[in-house]
């Protein structure tokens, strides 16, 4: 324990990664004292936090706690943040890193007061990302309602660029640079903490559960979506093929989850993420059937259980053991027929609804893809934390499947291990 | 499953699967895929997602004398489709095979046909039988001489028909005692698991169901239902109509050996010989097809119970036809040896018979017949 960790003047940590685990760490350990850089490859932070409509079991917005996180960042000079930003390069030993970032440009500086008027110009649309898709946004948009920071952003892979430029002409205050371009910038910090997050699992990947096949079967990503306010259907669940009100929707659970063809892990959020949106659902259509067919629900912890038991006492929900393996559509009426044995009774179910929600989980952004660091993976593409080696964390849903407050735990905890780095002789 | 049962589990029955192929079962977790993707599993109780919590708990009287189990034709769907890698196609096929021991007596014999360290004993049993007997009796001929080569010279039809008209009797009572108990027990797990309509069991309904399934199976309807193994029908079709084929051509033969007393070699131009001939290739070229196909599946369990049974089938074909062949070819000392080793190969097959693999087509015939007739 002789080896000298400290970092060089004071040190500084650099957070990879702007959503709620990202966040977390970095205000946790910018109010104690420290420098911290966050960055974000993503035009806004917030993350997959940002999408969803409701946390479970509370029922509130997340925009709501989010909001708090960015004004401590407002707040808070020793925050640095680097969104459309992406780590190219690190080097180095714990206490000592250096770190390559390139930033993506924004094509939009600082002046931008979110007036909207370069969107009322822009000629050219592009699929929503944030929307999975479900709507389109202008080449020039904001993120969402209350993306931080507020201000809007190319999208320069659809942009015509300076032969269009009317963007830059509607701009009454010089706030569009259609000429930026990307640069590159060097930092040097004591510790980083990797929060990459997480992403849906492709559910077009599961043959047999029909998603990208057939119109009415969305992902609960997607259903967290249809019910936000600032969603594509301004809160109103409606189902894909006709923007109907669902009279009856089904919840596939462990769709990829669970199983070796896919996920082998269970991804931990979706049967509470399910729970929670048969109320979204209970909310808008009392009459509603909610069939939810599960191998077995995982509502682990006291409020969580707590919460199931509520659900279950729903007399419009239905909760069914035994998992969809099958789904077919009816081509007329595009009604989808899941088919499950119900493994109590031993009967094979047949249920059309008019909607279906896969449960589908979560994967670890480095499952595909590595980061530029020396760093360890487990088998299904999650960060191995190696405490022995210190210097770099991982934090989040980089490191194990989690909800948000597992999440905010673990990066509070993170945020820890990087100070200690910087402090320890 | 909602009334109160007392498990008793069987751990003994547990561990037997397992080293049968179905070592898998343990990772089941109950989530009911199979049942679904199954192409062949009935509405109500669907299989095998019941048959692997039986199996896993050891409920031994739940499975044996289940129909279900004769029902899966083992396409793969299933473990295909399995989340977990549990195979449950796999752990059926285990099941049935401890079911075929179970109701084959004496039970010792099943159990030296699952060992592959009694296969010599298998194999050594048929030729101290053919030296005993053919030493007593002085059928057995070494010296055959004469210019054309005669099998029955070397090995009397007397001979062959004192050891395998007394193996014929032998299946029939293995089986008849077998069955017995078997539709007996499949009656009752189907009143109990509300697997059928009928109270009582009627065995002229049973019977006439019998006649029914008949085109199902020799058509293999359900067999080409699967996903997975289609493939598998093919080879499987092949073999059944060259076991029928052969089965006639015995039968015929042993009409014209006695009945109007004309013996062996039969003209290559006879029809019964052609169907011999063709019969005995499809063997052959079926029973090559099933091997190839197990060894390239390295995701399907194939255990020893398996590998017996496709070997012996395969010898047994080639080693006929080969026999033919070398006695049209005139080599004689060759000719007659591979008819002994053919003579051997057709001993196992049917001393073996009600304990083997093979034993399927009989159950899993019974099985579907009640299926029928019960409505499953």
């Amino acid at each position: 324990m002789t080896e000298n960790k400290a970092a060089p003047a004071g040190g500084s940590i650099l957070v990879v990664g702007g959503g709620i685990s990202g966040l977390t760490t970095a205000l946790e350990a910018a109010e104690v004292g420290y420098e911290v850089f966050l960055v974000e490859k993503n035009p806004y932070l917030g993350g997959r936090v940002a999408q969803l409509n409701q946390y479970f079991p509370k029922l509130c917005p997340p925009t709501c706690g989010l909001e708090i996180n960015f004004r401590r960042i407002k707040d808070n000079p020793r925050i640095k943040i680097l969104t459309l930003g992406e780590v190219e390069k690190v080097d180095g030993t714990s206490g000592n890193y250096d770190v390559t970032i390139k930033l993506n440009p924004r094509f939009v500086n600082e002046d931008c007061t979110a007036c909207n008027e370069c969107v009322d110009v822009c000629p050219v649309e592009r699929n929503s990302e944030f929307n999975f898709n479900m709507d389109k946004t202008k080449a020039i948009y904001r993120p969402f309602e209350m993306s931080f920071p507020m201000r809007y952003v190319i999208d320069s892979s659809v942009c015509k660029g300076s032969e269009c430029n009317k963007c830059v002409e509607a701009c009454k205050y010089n706030a569009i640079d259609l000429n930026t371009e990307a640069k590159t910038i060097n930092l040097n910090v004591g510790a980083i903490v990797w929060a990459t997050g997480w992403e849906p699992y492709d559910a077009a990947k599961i043959d047999n559960l029909g998603f990208g096949k057939y119109q009415n079967i969305v992902t609960n990503m997607m259903m967290e979506r249809l019910a936000a306010p600032n969603g594509p259907t301004k809160g109103k669940i409606l189902r894909p093929s006709d923007d109907k009100a669902p009279e009856s929707i089904a919840f596939v659970q462990c769709a990829g989850s669970r199983d070796e063809n896919h996920l082998p892990y269970c991804s931990y959020i979706c049967c509470m993420a399910s729970l929670k949106q048969t109320t979204y659902i209970r909310a808008q259509y009392p009459d509603a059937k909610i069939y939810v067919f599960y191998i077995d629900v995982r509502a682990s912890g006291q409020r969580y259980e707590k919460f199931y038991k509520q659900i279950k006492e729903d007399k419009n929900v239905f909760l069914i053991k035994g998992k969809v393996a099958e789904v077919s559509e009816d081509s007329g009426s595009g009604n989808i027929t899941v088919v499950a044995e119900n493994a109590v009774t031993g009967e094979k179910i047949r249920q059309e609804v008019e909607m279906v929600v896969l449960a589908t989980g979560m994967q670890p952004t480095t499952k595909d893809v590595k980061l530029p660091a020396d760093l360890k993976y487990n088998e299904d593409g999650f960060i191995i934390n190696d405490f022995e080696k210190g210097g770099m964390f991982a934090a989040g849903c980089a490191n194990k499947p989690a909800d948000v407050v597992s999440s905010n735990q673990n990066a509070t905890g993170m945020a820890l291990k990087a100070i200690q780095t910087l402090v320890r002789k | 499953m909602a009334d109160k049962y007392l498990v008793e589990p069987d751990v003994e029955f547990i561990k037997e699967v397992v080293g049968l192929g179905g070592d898998t079962l343990k990772k089941c977790f109950q989530c009911a895929t199979c049942s679904v993707v199954c192409p062949i599993a009935p509405e109500n109780k669907p299989f095998p997602r019941k048959e692997m919590i039986a199996a896993s708990w050891g409920l031994k009287d739940r499975l044996v004398g289940s129909m279900d189990i004769w029902l899966c034709h083992n396409c793969g769907d299933c473990t295909t489709m399995c989340p977990r890698g549990a195979k449950p196609g796999d752990v059926l096929g285990a099941v049935r095979s401890y079911a075929i021991s179970e109701y084959a007596v004496p039970k010792f014999i099943g159990k030296a046909v699952n060992d592959p360290k009694k296969l010599p004993v298998l194999l050594g049993l048929p030729v101290v039988v053919f030296l005993v007997l053919g030493f007593i009796t002085g059928l057995l001929d070494f010296t055959p001489g004469g210019d054309e080569i005669v099998h029955s010279n070397f090995f009397s039809s007397w001979l062959v028909d004192m050891i395998f008209v007394p193996l014929a009797a032998w299946i029939a009572v293995v089986f008849g005692i077998g069955l017995k108990r078997f539709v007996n027990d499949m009656h009752e797990n189907a009143v109990l698991e509300g697997k059928t309509d009928k109270k009582k069991l009627d065995i002229g309904g049973l019977a006439r169901a019998l006649f029914s399934i008949l085109p199902t199976i020799l058509k293999h309807s359900k067999f080409t239902e699967c996903g997975e193994n289609k493939d598998r029908a093919t080879a499987h079709i092949m073999v059944l109509y060259s076991f029928i084929g052969l089965f006639i051509v015995t039968n015929i033969f042993f009409v014209v050996l006695y009945v109007f007393q004309i013996h062996g070699p039969y003209s290559q131009m006879n029809p019964v010989k052609w169907l011999a001939n063709v019969s005995g290739i499809a063997l052959v070229i079926g029973s090559a097809l099933m091997i190839k196909s197990r060894m390239s599946k390295t995701d399907q369990v194939s255990s020893y119970k398996d590998w017996y049974l496709l070997w012996l089938v395969f010898g047994l074909g080639a080693s006929g036809m080969l026999t033919e062949m070398t006695r049209l070819a005139d080599i004689a000392s060759l000719s007659y040896s591979l008819y002994f080793i053919h003579l051997i190969l057709v001993f196992n097959l049917f001393m073996f018979l009600p304990f083997s693999k093979l034993a399927h087509f009989v159950y899993r015939t019974v099985a579907m017949a009640y299926g029928e007739y019960g409505n499953r």
